[in-house]
C-alpha cells in the first residue's frame, strides 16, 4: 500500500517538478554558469568560453558597460526603497479604513482600490502617460486651478523614476490594502478592549497593539513590494526607454536590453547574478530586523 | 434623568464622534477617487472627439460621445486577432496551472514521502526568483527545443507556477484524511481521488487560482515581447497596444491610447466584478496561512 502512494506521489508530482525544473530552476542555474562565460545570446550554450569573473569586473568597471549597470542599481535601489515607503504606510491607513466600523462603505472601498490590480501594466502605462501630459494631461490642470505651476514629470530627471512610482503605487496599493486587513483582522479585539479601560486613546493603541501585532504582515508585505518593485517594465520601455538621462534605467529593463537586445548573455547573466544576490541580501536583512525586533 | 452637566459631556462626545466620522467619511471618499479616477478618465477620454482631448482646459465628459477611437485603434491593431490570442494564451495557461497545481499541491498536502519538505522549500523559492533573472538563458533554451515566436513558446514555460501549488496545498491539506483513506479503501485510484473528491471540496480556491492566473497572463507583457521576436502575428493583446503610444505620437493619439487601454482592461476587470470575494479570499488565505 504505502509503496504505491509513494509511487503516486511521484505521479502527482512530476508534471509540475518537470516544468518548474526545467523552466525555472535549470535558467537559474544556467544564468549563474553564464555569468562566468563569455557568450552571445545568439549563439548555442556550447559556444560559450569561460573567462572566470571577467564579466563582473566589467559590470563594476569604469567603462560605459560599468557606468550605465551601476546607475540602473541605484536606480532600482531608489526605485525599491521609495515603493516600499509609500506602499507600508498606505497599505495600514487603508486598511484601517476598510476594517473600520464607524462609517459604512469599507467594503467599496476595497473593492474600488483592488480593482486597479487587475488592470494590466500596459494600459497603466497609457493611461499615466497622459495623465502625466505636461501641457493638456489633467494632473498639470488640475495643478493649475489649485494654482500651482505645470511639473515636468517623467520628462525631467529629476521627477521621472518618482513619477514611475506613483503609478506603480497606484495600482498596486489595493492588493497591499487586503493584506493588511487581513493582518488587522488577526489582532483579536479584547486587546483592544483592554487598551480602552486603562485609559489609552486611539493613539497609543495603534502605536502599542496595532502596529507591533501588524510586524508580520508587514515583513510579508515589504518582502512582495520588494520583489515586486525590480519588475518594472512597462512603463520604462515604453515611455521613458530608461531616459531622460538615465534617470530611470532600471535593472529589469536593463538586463534585457543588454543579454537580449544586444545579445551579450554573458555580461547580462553576470547583472541577473547581481541582481538575485542583491535581492537575497535585503530579504535576509529584513527577517533579521523583524526578528530581532520580536527580541525587544 | 440625568444631571445636566453629564448631559452636556455627552453631547459634546456625541460632537466629536460625528465630527470624526465625517473627517473619516471625507478621507474615504478623497481616496476612492483618487483611486477610480485614471480608469473613469481613460474610459470618458477613449469616447472623445480629437478635438476635445485636447481643448484646454480640460472637457471632462465628452459633449457627443463617439466611438471613432475604437475604430480607429482597430485600423491600427488587429484587435480580433490579438484578443483571440490573449484569449488563447490565457485560457491554455490556466488550464494547465490549475492541473498541475492541483496535482503537486495534493501530493505535497496528502502524501508523505522522503524529502518532501525540501522539495516543497525549493519550489516555494522560486516564486520569489523575478522573471529577469531567468529570461536570458530561458529565451535560449525556448528557441532551442524550436518554441520561439510561437504561441507555444509563450505557453509552456508557464504551465506550472509555485504560487498555485502553494495555495493548493494550504487548500487541500484541509480536506479531512478521512474523506481520502475512505476512498482509497474502496480502491480509488489517486487521480480519480483528486478530481472526484478532494476537487470538490477545495472548488473556491482553484476558482481564485484560475481568476489569477488568467488575469496574470492576460496581463503579461515582458515574456511575450521577449519570446515572440517581433512574431506581430502571435501579439498578444497587451503587446499590439503598446504600439498605439508610438502611433501618430503626441497629444493627438490621445483618444485612441485611451481606447486600447480600455479593451485591455475590460477583460479582467469584468472577471473581477463578478467574482470579487474569489479574489480577495484567497489573497487573505495565502497570506495569513502562510
Amino acid at each position: 500500500m504505502i509503496k504505491n502512494y509513494r509511487a503516486s506521489a511521484g505521479i502527482m508530482l512530476a508534471p509540475a517538478v518537470t516544468l518548474i525544473g526545467v523552466f525555472i530552476l535549470l535558467p537559474m542555474l544556467l544564468t549563474i554558469w553564464l555569468s562566468f562565460q563569455d557568450w552571445s545570446t545568439q549563439t548555442p550554450f556550447s559556444n560559450a568560453s569561460f573567462i572566470g569573473f571577467d564579466n563582473f569586473r566589467e559590470v563594476f568597471g569604469p567603462t560605459s558597460v560599468g557606468r550605465h549597470f551601476k546607475r540602473a542599481l541605484l536606480n532600482t535601489a531608489i526605485y525599491t526603497a521609495l515603493s516600499v515607503m509609500l506602499i507600508l504606510p498606505l497599505s495600514v491607513a487603508f486598511g484601517l479604513m476598510v476594517y473600520q466600523r464607524d462609517v459604512a462603505g469599507g467594503t467599496a472601498l476595497r473593492a474600488v482600490l483592488f480593482s486597479t490590480y487587475m488592470v494590466p501594466m500596459i494600459a497603466v502605462t497609457l493611461v499615466w502617460s497622459k495623465l502625466y501630459s505636461p501641457s493638456e494631461g489633467p494632473l498639470n490642470q488640475m495643478l493649475g486651478l489649485a494654482g500651482i505651476g505645470p511639473q515636468p514629470w517623467l520628462s525631467s530627471p529629476r521627477s521621472a523614476l518618482i513619477s514611475i512610482v506613483v503609478l506603480n503605487v497606484w495600482q498596486q496599493i489595493g492588493y497591499f490594502t487586503v493584506l493588511a486587513v487581513a493582518g488587522l483582522t488577526q489582532i483579536p479585539g479584547s486587546l483592544y478592549e483592554a487598551a480602552t479601560l486603562d485609559g489609552a486613546n486611539r493613539r497609543e493603541q495603534f502605536r502599542f497593539i496595532t502596529l507591533p501585532l501588524l510586524r508580520r504582515t508587514l515583513l510579508f508585505s515589504a518582502v512582495i513590494a520588494i520583489i515586486n518593485a525590480v519588475q518594472v517594465f512597462e512603463p520604462v520601455a515604453l515611455i521613458t526607454q530608461g531616459g531622460p538621462v538615465g534617470s530611470t534605467n532600471v535593472l529589469t529593463y536593463h538586463i534585457r536590453r543588454v543579454g537580449i537586445e544586444r545579445a551579450q548573455g554573458g555580461l547580462g547573466s553576470a547583472m541577473a547574478v547581481m541582481l538575485m544576490l542583491a535581492l537575497i541580501v535585503v530579504v535576509c536583512a529584513l527577517f533579521a530586523f523583524a526578528n530581532r525586533k520580536d527580541d525587544e | 434623568m440625568s444631571a445636566p452637566g453629564r448631559s452636556a459631556s455627552s453631547q459634546l462626545a456625541r460632537k466629536r464622534l460625528a465630527g470624526r466620522r465625517a473627517l473619516l467619511a471625507t478621507l474615504m471618499l478623497l481616496v476612492a477617487v483618487a483611486s477610480a479616477f485614471p480608469l473613469l478618465w481613460m474610459v470618458l477620454s477613449s469616447l472623445k472627439t480629437p478635438a476635445e482631448t485636447m481643448q484646454v482646459p480640460p472637457v471632462w465628459i465628452p459633449r457627443t460621445p463617439s466611438l471613432e477611437a475604437y475604430e480607429k485603434v482597430s485600423g491600427v491593431i488587429n484587435v480580433g486577432r490579438s484578443m483571440w490570442n490573449s484569449l488563447v494564451i490565457a485560457t491554455i495557461t490556466t488550464a494547465g496551472i490549475l492541473v498541475t497545481s492541483m496535482m503537486a499541491g495534493y501530493a505535497f498536502a496528502k502524501h508523505h514521502f522522503p524529502g518532501r519538505s525540501l522539495l516543497f522549500s525549493v519550489l516555494i523559492a522560486t516564486m520569489f526568483l523575478p522573471p529577469i533573472v531567468t529570461l536570458i538563458p530561458l529565451y535560449r533554451l525556448v528557441g532551442s527545443i524550436g518554441l520561439n515566436a510561437s504561441l507555444a513558446g509563450i505557453i509552456v514555460p508557464n504551465l506550472a507556477n509555485a504560487f498555485g501549488i502553494f495555495l493548493m496545498r494550504q487548500f487541500i491539506a484541509g480536506v479531512p484524511d478521512d474523506l481520502i483513506d475512505a476512498a482509497r479503501m474502496d480502491g480509488a485510484s489517486e487521480l480519480l481521488i483528486l478530481f472526484k473528491i478532494v476537487a470538490p471540496s477545495v472548488a473556491p480556491a482553484i476558482a481564485a487560482l484560475a481568476l489569477f492566473a488568467f488575469v496574470y497572463h492576460w496581463n503579461s507583457y515582458l515574456w511575450p515581447l521577449t519570446v515572440l521576436q517581433g512574431n506581430a502575428e502571435h501579439y498578444p493583446l497587451v503587446i499590439s497596444l503598446s504600439r498605439l503610444l508610438s502611433y501618430n505620437r503626441g497629444a493627438l493619439n490621445t483618444g485612441l491610447v485611451m481606447a486600447g487601454a480600455t479593451l485591455a482592461v475590460l477583460p479582467p476587470l469584468v472577471l473581477f466584478v463578478l467574482l470579487q470575494r474569489f479574489f480577495v479570499d484567497s489573497i487573505v488565505g495565502s497570506a495569513v496561512k502562510g
